[in-house]
């Protein structure tokens, strides 16, 4: 799923990179480690994966939240968890 | 002689994750003597959240051997989380070591949480400010104590398991410069230190599946975000001819591999 918001207000400085990167971690209603941030030129880019819907939605949230005027566009996915159809021999 | 292990990390349980896993669950015990959870169960350590593992994970058919992650104890309840995993039949591993009797032989398991530092010529060294000697001694311990408990273990088969990673290999795709956050080269000596067959871990998200140590053990990254399904299963037996070294089954985890 791919979000965007707000509109571009030129590129947010390293800071604020740095501050949304360690609210993913810190934020108890978030505390994800994998979620990696990418600066890009219109705004911040969040990728990676969660392991619920819910996940996803409290990281937009909370960031917009927190940096209302930084743009973010988010991309990331639900871990799949389905059972696995191949197996790895190993001597 | 074979030995299955079903193996797992980082599923970071809450209640809008339960029932996720199930279904792959529940097929488990067909395909695996055991599952191995490369740590990070919850997501902040409490005791709630390890009622969700518990609910999850409890009750399989088969042993379940765990150990902790970092997020595992962000909420500092470690005590009341392992108790509620113990309760469910899940055997928690800190230092020390479990042997399962399988099918296919003595399933050995030790295992550690495991911790940062780095890996060869690139480390983090015991020297300078406190903060930095308690951090290299804390990995030293650890690796210590998976060094010791892999020799311990009176089995046919030996798997070390820890939330850290004991290699780099496994770290590919991950920023270089957090390595030394995601695992320590200790941890490979220590497994390196024993008969080891393959050694599981979790915590890096954005690595990769495979790796071995300096000493060529096998290493396989299972985080949940790496394997991208509910578990991953290896086969683990002394009679499988170089041709199918590292194989993959190609038709699903039913197919006879011998």
């Amino acid at each position: 799923m791919t979000e965007h918001r707000d509109v571009a207000t030129g590129p947010p400085d390293e800071y604020v990179e740095a501050e949304v990167h360690r609210l993913l971690t810190e934020d108890p209603d978030v505390a994800e480690q994998g979620i990696t941030v990418v600066r890009r030129e219109r705004g911040l880019m969040l990728y990676g994966e969660v392991e619920s819907p819910h996940r996803r939605e409290e990281i937009l949230r909370r960031v917009a939240e927190r940096f209302p005027d930084v743009p973010i566009t988010i991309d990331i996915g639900v871990i799949r968890a389905q059972a696995p159809t191949e197996i790895e021999q190993l001597p | 002689m074979v030995i299955r292990i079903a193996a797992v990390g980082d599923v970071h349980l809450d209640e809008d994750v339960v029932g996720r896993f199930r279904p792959a669950l529940d097929e488990l015990p067909e395909h695996a003597d055991a599952l191995l959870l490369a740590g990070d169960l919850t997501r902040h350590g409490t005791e709630a959240e390890a009622r969700c593992v518990a609910t999850e994970f409890g009750g399989l058919g088969v042993p379940v051997v765990t150990v902790l992650g970092n997020h595992d104890h962000q909420c500092d309840q470690v005590p009341q989380v392992v108790k509620v995993l113990e309760d469910a039949g899940i055997t928690v591993l800190e230092g020390d070591g479990v042997v399962l009797d399988c099918a296919g032989g003595r399933l050995g398991v030790a295992g550690v949480k495991g911790f940062g530092g780095g890996f060869a010529g690139r480390c983090a060294s015991d020297f300078g400010e406190p903060e930095m000697k308690a951090f290299v001694r804390t990995t030293t311990q650890s690796a210590d104590a998976l060094s010791a408990a892999l020799r311990g273990l009176d089995c046919d088969v030996r798997v070390a398991l820890t939330h850290y990673s004991p290699v780099p290999d496994t770290l590919a795709g991950e920023p270089l410069e957090i390595y030394p956050f995601l695992g320590s080269y200790q941890l490979g000596q220590a497994i390196d230190s024993a008969p080891t067959a393959l050694a599981l871990h979790g915590h890096a998200h954005a690595g990769t599946e495979r790796g071995t140590t300096p000493g060529g053990v096998r290493v396989r990254n299972v985080a949940h975000p790496v394997i991208k399904q509910a578990y991953s299963v290896f086969h683990l037996g002394d009679n499988l001819g170089h041709a199918q070294v590292s194989g993959v089954g190609g038709s699903g985890i039913q197919q006879s591999w011998s």
